[in-house]
């Protein structure tokens, strides 16, 4: 290598680097190259001959696009793990799991791809393994692969599933008991909350509209919606603050402690906010109080991690989204007049103090197991079925 | 209607229950073979021709099927009229709806009408007359009684003074036909709709002898069409538009009440009262199922909006419905037929709204408290002058149409609430105060707050109010009813597979074709679970599963498993269902009956029926109540079915 090709070759690689900002995804093609202004112009027999320098020193990766040939850098760091090695069958090998990155590699995939045996591959692996350079591990996606990673880098979140699961398993028990925190944070942020039942009360008898002014009798901290948005989340959290994880699951089959709210069901209900309300929750409020109350063992849940218990929530039919102006989304609890008056939520069990029925939940044949089978004269038939025997008894 | 094997079993059952195994055999008959005439008639069913005369009489009479007679031939063909056979359920809601819209004269009138099928009016008034003189013998029984659903607990009359029975019922039946719950019959509304259109066609093509040609003649040729239905329904509703105008020129007191159904003892005529009286004794009428529907689609929203929100809003909205469907003749009406308030969108403004609201709700309970900084007046004023698009099933959808339209016109927001309460009542009419809990309120602080409680409806997720102009309101009844019906899907889906099931349904509503594994991801479910879920819900015809191979073979391990929601299909299946329920539980209702035959044969008897009590043995007494409150558990049920179908089908 002359002294101006290896000149050259610095030069490009800092110069790329300087482009690349920090992003190791950056590609370069080669024009994006040429235009570096580092070759003379004109000059592609030089530029390519100084890439395929880069290229064997590993300090270039090839990437091959739709649109043509590109390149990846590679730190000078990770480039010298090249040099350990010994075979060309751990070159190869490495270099699928080097670029599979944070998703990892899988066996099979390596195989398909290098052509050799298997019992090559598996001793270049070892040998991958033995010289600290690559791990296997698991991903929840599909447990029985065998997947490899290099060494130095975590597994992306989509190989352990993030924050959901716990060694491979998603931890039902810690979504249910993270699913009752965000419920109950949306349904006492976005309703009111009335003892006496019917609503205003005395006080506001003579008010014009339950939109009280900011500065009247009701000083506006103070004023009950105000003292509901800013105090009762915290004790709403604090309340079903689950150090609970683990025990949820056992608390929700016993449930005595929770069905006393039923009772008092007559006097308080929760009332409707009035429209235009703009204090209903948003993923980032919800977010910050799920921090705040330290529910999330371990790594703190990201916004698009409680994003994702909302979205399930919406599914469940219980939270719906308002548009709070603009691209603000707060959501608030539905069905307001039968919403459970209790502080906390544990999702499923009590979440209405009237469930929704209509005809067909209520009738036997709604819900018969042998309802494509019943006709007169058939194997089951109204006259002698034992589902309505019970009902009507 | 379509006719399914289910449907047909259940009108063949209400027309069995109410009218007898003769026409009820006809019925079946007609159902399952299609139009036919006496002699074929006959022949099928194996009776005499008299026989079939007598029955199709009964069904005529009912307007339960249809008749068509062909010019030439002088043949009448008869064909079932299912839809008919269908109302027959609804007979209990209807006499309801009308007891508390109209009170108790207007429920015997209708009932009256009921029984008849069709009638002169004189006829009809002349039995009222009757029932209302033989009321004061006591012990007599109620002709409301062993009506189906109908409930027999009714107060009995307790009009002070002497009230003049025919006065009152042509009075009543000048609002009930200007309101238009019933209707004037012509010898057109026994035609089939089908029938009734090809002979208007052929009418109209009289015109064209050289046949249509071309498509500027196509096009005269559908005005022509267009235009002589018009004059049909014209003439069909002349006389309610008669006495409708009757009712909007009396004096705006009493006008209000024969609105909102007030009563009136007959004494005075009013002056659709006269008219009928006058001009109209040999008019026949009947009831008008369509309005009727109008109705309890009415109630059945009102009932949502009380389950959702809450039962003041749900007041408020009785108001907006009722103000809004003096404009609506029917829950499904025929864009050609239309009329042009129709076509462009009934609309009521706040103070139409306050008249229909019953003075003695209390409209400033049932919201929260907020301060004035939590509150975006504009975005609660927001007007949105355009219906929503339904676009495909999903909601989300719809909404961001909304917003597009929303940032459209930014400023476009009512601003009248902000001006003070003047401008905020318009058409006040009135202004003295009224009394709320002792309280002296005006009339304007109800309107402020009955106003808060129209925006909370505006801002409803399911849009049960469009704020659609400054202090204008109205109800895009057909996204409404979309998503109710998704509502009541979701309830059984939610019964049945619980709320993982009922999560995973919706997912899908919402993206479309889902494989196999995103589903899992992102309903935060384990794999197996999701997969036994999902058979189970495909089994019982909720969901449906669509196999993308990847290769030849088929394998299923390289098979992709696509999930989706075939809205359509599931629909009409459940339809079926509750159609199939229903006959059920009549069946069931027939196997109970057999059972106490002994005891229901003794309570047939004339000098026992309406004094069971003191007639009947304590026993047989027990036994007898045993069954009625097992009559009422399964009627009942039944007329839950049908609130289902009717959301699924008629709204
Ligand atoms: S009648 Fe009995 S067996 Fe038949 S569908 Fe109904 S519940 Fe099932």
């Amino acid at each position: 290598m002359d002294e101006d090709t290896s000149t050259l070759k610095t030069q490009l690689y800092s110069s790329c680097e300087e482009t690349a900002n920090g992003d190791p995804g950056k590609l370069f093609t080669q024009e994006d190259l040429m235009a570096l202004d580092v070759i003379p112009p004109k000059d592609v027999k030089k530029l390519l001959k100084i890439i395929q320098v880069l290229t064997d020193e590993r300090l270039f990766a090839p990437v091959y696009m739709p649109s043509g040939l590109a390149w990846r850098l590679r730190p000078q760091a990770e480039a010298a793990k090249y040099k350990l090695l010994t075979t060309s069958d751990q070159v190869m090998a490495y270099e699928i799991i080097d670029n599979a990155g944070a998703e990892g590699a899988w066996q099979q995939d390596i195989k398909r791809r290098l052509n050799v045996q298997d019992h090559a591959l598996r001793k270049a692996l070892k040998e991958l393994e033995a010289k600290r350079l690559v791990v296997q591990f698991t991903t929840v996606e599909n447990t029985s692969k065998k997947m490899w990673i290099k060494a130095n880098i975590k597994p992306s979140s989509r190989a352990t599933g993030g924050p959901w699961y716990t060694d491979q398993f998603l931890d039902e028990a810690f979504i249910e008991a993270l699913q009752g925190v965000v419920m109950s944070f949306i349904k006492n942020r976005g309703s009111y909350l009335s003892k006496s039942g019917g609503g205003g009360g005395a006080d506001r008898r003579r008010s014009l509209s339950p939109v009280v002014p900011k500065k009247g009798v009701i000083n506006g901290s103070s004023s009950p919606a105000a003292l509901k948005s800013k105090k009762r989340t915290a004790d709403a959290i604090s309340t079903s603050d689950p150090t609970t994880t683990t025990t949820t699951t056992t608390t929700s089959i016993d449930l005595p402690p929770s069905s006393s709210p039923h009772k008092s069901r007559r006097t308080a209900v929760r009332l409707p906010l009035p429209a235009g309300y703009t204090e209903y929750a948003t993923t980032e409020e919800i977010t910050a109080g799920i921090q705040a109350a330290e529910v999330a063992k371990g790594q703190p849940l990201k916004r698009e991690h409680v994003q994702e218990l909302i979205d399930v929530l919406v599914w469940d039919n219980r939270v719906e989204e308002v548009r709070l102006g603009g691209h603000v989304v707060g959501y608030r609890a539905v069905r307001v007049a039968k919403q459970s008056t209790a502080l906390d939520s544990r999702p499923g069990t009590d979440d209405f103090w009237e469930p929704r029925s209509n005809g067909l939940t209520t009738v036997p044949c709604g819900r018969c197991p042998v309802f494509d089978l019943c006709e007169e004269g058939g194997p089951v038939w109204a006259g002698g079925c034992e589902y309505f025997d019970q009902w009507l008894a | 209607m379509l006719v399914t094997k289910n449907a047909a079993e259940l009108c063949v059952l209400l027309v069995n229950e109410l009218y007898g195994q003769l026409p009820s055999r006809l019925m079946a008959t007609l159902i399952s073979k299609g139009r036919l005439t006496v002699p074929h008639l006959a022949h099928h069913t194996s009776l005499n021709h008299r026989q079939v005369r007598h029955g199709i009489v009964v069904l005529v009479q009912q307007s339960l099927v249809f008749t068509f007679t062909d010019q030439d031939s002088a043949v009448t063909y008869y064909e079932a009229n299912v839809d008919g056979a269908y109302n027959l359920i609804r007979t209990g809601k209807i006499l309801d709806m009308i007891d508390t819209k109209f009170g108790r004269p207007a429920k015997l009138l209708v009932h009256d009408v009921l029984l008849l099928g069709h009638a002169e009016i004189a006829e009809v008034v002349r039995r009222y007359k009757g029932e209302r003189t033989s009321q004061k013998k006591p012990g007599d029984v109620d002709p409301c009684r062993n009506h189906v659903n109908g409930d027999g607990a009714l107060s009995p009359f307790t009009d002070s003074e002497e009230p003049d029975p025919a006065g009152e019922a042509y009075n009543v039946l000048a609002q009930l036909i200007g309101l238009g719950f019933l209707e004037s019959v012509s010898t057109m509304t026994y035609q089939s709709p089908q029938d009734f259109k090809s002979t208007v066609e052929q009418d109209v093509l009289k015109d064209f002898p050289n046949g249509v040609r071309g498509s500027k003649q196509a096009s005269e040729y559908d005005t022509r069409l267009r235009e002589r239905m018009r004059e049909i329904r014209a003439e069909r509703t002349s006389l309610k538009r008669e006495l409708e105008m009757k009712i909007e020129f009396e004096p705006s007191a009493k006008r209000r009440k024969l609105l909102n159904g007030g009563a009136s003892n007959g004494l005075t005529l009013t002056s659709g009262g006269y008219w009928l009286r006058d001009q109209e004794g040999h008019t026949v009428i009947r009831l008008n199922y369509e309005k009727c529907l109008v109705e309890l689609r009415n109630q059945k929203l009102a009932e949502q909006v009380e389950d959702l929100i809450g039962d003041t809003t749900a007041h408020v909205y009785r108001a907006v419905l009722s103000a809004l469907s003096r404009k609506i003749s029917g829950c499904q009406a025929d864009p050609s037929t239309m009329t042009d308030d129709e076509l462009m969108g009934v609309r009521v403004k706040t103070g139409e709204v306050y008249e229909h609201l019953n003075p003695s709700v209390d409209v400033s309970a049932g919201i929260g408290t907020a301060s004035e900084d939590e509150i975006d007046i504009r975005r609660a004023e927001k007007i949105r002058r355009y219906p929503p698009e339904t676009k495909g099933s999903s909601l989300r959808a719809t909404l961001e149409e909304g917003d597009e339209l929303m940032a459209s016109d930014d400023e476009d927001y009512d601003h009248s609430a902000e001006t003070g309460n003047g401008s905020a009542v318009n058409g006040s009419r009135e202004s003295k105060a009224d009394v709320v809990n002792g309280d002296v309120s005006p009339r304007s602080y109800r309107l402020r707050w009955m106003r808060q409680h129209l925006l909370i409806l505006a801002e409803s997720k399911q849009g049960f109010v469009r704020h659609c102009g400054s202090d204008e309101w109205t109800v895009d009844f057909s996204p409404l009813l979309q998503h109710l019906r998704y509502l009541e899907l979701d309830t059984m889906i939610e019964e049945t597979f619980g709320r993982q099931g009922l999560r995973l349904t919706r997912i899908l509503r919402e993206k479309g074709k889902i494989d196999d594994k995103t589903l899992p991801t992102m309903a935060l479910m384990r794999k197996p679970d999701v997969h036994v879920k999902m058979a189970e819900m495909e089994m019982a015809g909720f969901l449906d599963v669509q196999e993308v191979p990847r290769d030849n073979n088929r394998a299923a391990n390289r098979t992709i498993f696509f999930w989706f929601f075939d809205e359509e299909r599931t629909l009409k299946r459940t339809l079926d269902n509750t159609y199939k329920s229903m006959v059920r539980c009549l069946q069931r209702l027939e196997v109970e009956r057999r059972k106490k035959r002994n005891v229901l044969s003794v309570t047939e008897r004339k000098d026992v029926k309406g004094m069971e009590e003191e007639k009947l043995r304590g026993d047989v007494y027990n036994e007898y109540i045993q069954f009625l409150e097992l009559e009422k558990k399964l009627l009942g049920q039944v007329s839950r079915l049908d609130d289902l179908v009717a959301i699924f089908r008629d709204f």
